[in-house]
């Protein structure tokens, strides 16, 4: 008795659970809640677009209303591309759409051969004709295969149907597109999953590791080109080309000599290499009247800073000039290095002091004793690395979804329902009414000539045209 | 540029800029008079506008050897070659003259506004030295002229659509006025609500109009003249089907270039996001343009809100927010 009770509880709850599973399933096919969560998608996707990616906190305290900074990083917006929410949009957008495809998309736009009543779809239409059943059903037949529609017949009852349709197997189409845009987030989720991406910078005759691969970037040498153009406002320096000359190890251990150059990765091991950034790495020399002591460590890049020992300052290296302009002793506009120099900004704690900016191989003096002297720059190359095996899938996803799309908006589906009867008065009644999978406005024109060439040729004989037969809604 | 050429361009130029003006302002007395002479003027010269533009851009390219979608006055050149020509097109496919107006309009002032940006010719960027660029290019401002030519044609939806309501309800109150009572106050409430849906399904979805057409209103004659609510809806839906598969294949295009050029075909740079975005937008236009509830006024608002965002992607993103895809690096 307990048991049995028992038994009926658990099978209540499990209907229940059924219950809850297929209001689920109904609210996520729901075409307008996929919609929805598409809004919600386009407005993740903009709010990225407003407000700088990947910045430092400091970044947003500095450029945005304390209130506005703290919600950015509290919402993760600083790097919502990779935010629990965008992503959880988009596995909802899966879900959804996955939903959509079992539930509506196939049986809604796949649909069996059943009879219609005429009179209620919008587009019909309906002739009379002064011949025998038989013959008219027989010309209606060539009369639609002649003009590339699939006709197939079927008895519903005793009654004959003939359905007509047009581009069926592009109802497929929603489906090809749905398919697509699956197969790009299995990609993307392959290289979430096993891919990697970074960035270094190498001075030349210096040598890189990747960390992920191991795979060694020796630079040998590095060269630009950047040529004056005139233009309406004035001469532009124009960057034209940079390349890497380097050789590059990978995993059999043997070197290779390669040419990285902008806009030509280089594959390594499956990896590629890219030329992305350069620039002018300084050696600065330091000394305390008139002896060396200890500078910085390293050439310095760009952006790059050095305490100065037992002073409490720091020293930053702030940019690189290339053509110190004569006259004004300042920065000139080009970029080359023709008469170069750099910038360098003073710092007391976070408290910058001063700037100043030193001709190549001349010292400034940093005050009680200490000197400076930028002796010389030394190029150095930055690069990007990626390894992305979902490339080939997201290609192959696009491709999918690209012919889903040109299917379903180019090829229309449209199924004529044709019935044709005999007359109470004597002679016949054909009946045809058209659906298509976009509504009927689409379809409307269409449908109007077939229904005139119907009238007009082809044996079909008609003795009258009934004024409700008129297209459209009775 | 020598001096023959650079004037080569500057005629080329100026024809189609005044050729633009000419046929907005004819085709804008066409659209508002219907008279059929306006249209035959009106459409050679918006060919000719065309014709100049692409040739002036061809003249560019081969006088000086540089690609000219290199820059804005270059791709804005394009776009407005493009809704023009898409104008076109489907004027003579689908006898739609009357969008002349508003589309060269809008061509003229994106030619004007890209005469602003006319360096002159300058080499590309080295990451825009590609041949993908004459790929990519072409490909997405094409798709921005033909989301811009919709947006026209939801402009003229949303105008009638709303006339419509004006008289509908105009109407109805007059009814009101003279009839009082609570029982009419009812059915102008089942009106209002189901008045999207008579719209679509009932032959005349404009009877407002119709009717005050009929009594002798010369607002209502000239709406009653515009093609039917339902066409303007599948005329907008079909430039709307060129629009996003050209967008589609734009980002599938620039994801190629990108993974060529800098490893990654997807780097979330402020330009590729923006376009994203509007794609989303005209994918949500194309789901809910399959709900007969939605089909209509709401899909034309949303044609808008696309286009409002395809030009946040083209112009906003390259003048507010800097990143691979400006053109000034
Ligand atoms: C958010 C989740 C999604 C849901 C719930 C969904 C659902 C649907 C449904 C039910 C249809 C058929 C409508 C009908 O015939 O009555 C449809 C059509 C379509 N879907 Fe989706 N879909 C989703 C996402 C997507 C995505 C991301 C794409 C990618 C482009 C896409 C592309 C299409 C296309 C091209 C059509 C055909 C539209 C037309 O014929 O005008 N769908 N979708």
């Amino acid at each position: 008795m307990e048991a049995r009770s028992r038994n009926g509880l658990g099978a209540s709850a499990l209907a229940s659970l059924h219950e809850s599973w297929d209001d689920l399933v109904r609210l996520f096919a729901n075409v307008t809640f996929g919609v929805f969560l598409l809004a919600v998608w386009a407005v993740l996707t903009l709010i990225g677009v407003v407000i700088d990616q990947g910045k430092d906190p400091t970044y947003y305290a500095q450029n945005y209303a304390p209130p506005l900074a703290r919600a950015i990083l509290r919402l993760d917006c600083d790097n919502i591309y990779h935010s629990a929410a965008y992503i959880g949009i988009l596995g909802l957008i899966l879900c959804s759409m996955a939903a959509a495809t079992f539930t509506k998309v196939i049986p809604r736009r796949i649909p069996r051969l059943n009879p219609v009543k005429i009179d209620a779809i919008p587009l019909h239409a309906k002739i009379a004709v002064d011949e025998p059943v038989d013959a008219v059903r027989e010309r209606l037949v060539a009369f639609f295969s002649q003009r590339g529609w699939q006709v197939r017949k079927r008895e519903f009852g005793g009654t004959e149907w003939a359905f007509a349709d047009k581009n069926n197997w592009a109802r497929r189409g929603v489906l090809v597109a749905h398919i697509g845009f699956l197969i790009i987030a299995i990609g993307t989720t392959i290289y979430w999953a096993k891919g990697y991406s970074g960035q270094f910078t190498v001075l030349s005759g210096q040598t890189a590791t990747i960390p992920e691969s191991g795979a060694k970037i020796a630079l040998q040498r590095f060269a630009y080109r950047i040529d004056p153009i005139r233009t309406k406002s004035g001469i532009v320096y124009q960057p034209i080309d940079y390349v890497s000359n380097a050789t590059v190890t990978g995993r059999d251990g043997v070197g290779r000599q390669a040419v990285i150059r902008v806009n030509h990765p280089y594959d390594v091991d499956g990896v590629d290499v890219y030329q992305s950034t350069y620039g002018f790495a300084i050696d600065f020399q330091l000394t305390k009247d008139g002896r060396p002591v200890a500078g910085p460590d390293h050439p310095l890049k760009e952006g790059e800073a050095f305490i100065v020992d037992g002073t409490g300052r720091s020293i930053q290296y702030a940019r690189f000039v290339g053509t110190i302009d004569r006259a004004t002793g300042q920065p000139g506009l080009d970029p080359r290095p023709n008469d170069p120099g750099v910038v360098i900004q003073a710092f007391d704690g976070d408290q910058p002091v001063g700037s100043a900016l030193i001709p190549l191989g001349t010292a400034v003096d940093l005050g009680a004793g200490y000197r400076l002297e930028a002796a010389r720059y030394i190029l150095y190359s930055g690069f990007q690395y990626r390894y992305d095996p979902g490339i080939p899938v997201v290609g192959i996803g696009s491709f999918v979804l690209l012919a889903g799309l040109c299917i379903s908006f180019y090829f229309l589906p449209a199924r004529l329902f044709v019935l044709v009867r005999e007359r109470a008065e004597g002679g016949t009644e054909v009946g045809i009414a058209a659906t298509t999978v976009r509504g009927y406005d689409v379809f409307e024109e269409r449908f109007g000539e077939i229904v005139a060439a119907l009238r007009r040729t082809h044996g079909v004989k008609t003795t009258e045209v009934p004024a409700a037969a008129a297209l459209g809604t009775a | 540029m020598d001096p023959t050429r650079q004037s080569i361009d500057q005629v080329l130029l100026v024809v189609g800029i005044s050729a633009y003006i000419t046929g907005a302002l004819v085709l804008l007395a066409y659209f508002l008079t219907r008279r059929p002479l306006l249209r035959t003027i009106g459409m050679p010269i918006a060919t000719i506008g065309c014709v100049a533009q692409i040739l002036e851009l061809g003249a560019r390219w081969w006088m000086t050897g540089v690609w000219p979608l290199t820059n804005l006055y270059g791709s804005l050149s394009m776009f407005s070659a493009m809704a023009v020509a898409i104008f076109l097109i489907f004027a003579v496919k689908y006898d739609l003259a009357f969008l002349g107006g508003p589309v060269l309009a809008a061509a003229a002032i994106a030619l004007g506004y890209a005469t602003t940006w006319n360096e002159g010719t300058m080499p590309a960027v080295p990451a825009l030295q590609s041949y993908w660029i004459k790929i990519h290019v072409p490909i997405v401002v094409t798709s921005y002229a033909a989301f811009m030519v919709a947006a026209c044609v939801s402009a003229i939806y949303l105008l009638k659509a709303g006339m419509e309501r004006r008289y509908a309800s105009r109407g109805l109150r007059g009814v009101i006025a003279t009839a009082g009572g609570p029982k009419l106050d009812v059915s102008m409430n089942a009106y209002a609500a189901t008045a999207d849906d008579m719209l679509r399904t009932s032959r005349d979805e404009t009877p407002a109009i119709t009717q005050a057409a009929t009594a002798g209103d010369g607002l209502a004659q000239w709406l009653a003249g515009l093609p039917t609510l339902a066409r303007l809806d599948v005329m907008q839906y079909r430039i709307i089907a060129v629009g996003l598969p050209l967008l589609s294949l734009g980002i599938i295009t620039g994801a190629m270039w990108a993974k060529e050029a800098w490893g990654a075909y997807w780097q979330w740079d402020p330009k590729e996001t923006a376009a994203l975005a509007s794609w989303i937008i005209y994918a949500m236009y194309m789901h809910l343009h399959t709900r007969p509830e939605w089909r209509g006024s709401r899909t034309a608002w949303i044609s808008v809100i696309g286009f409002i965002s395809i030009m946040f992607c083209y112009l906003g993103v390259n003048i507010w927010i800097s990143g691979l895809h400006s053109y000034k690096m």
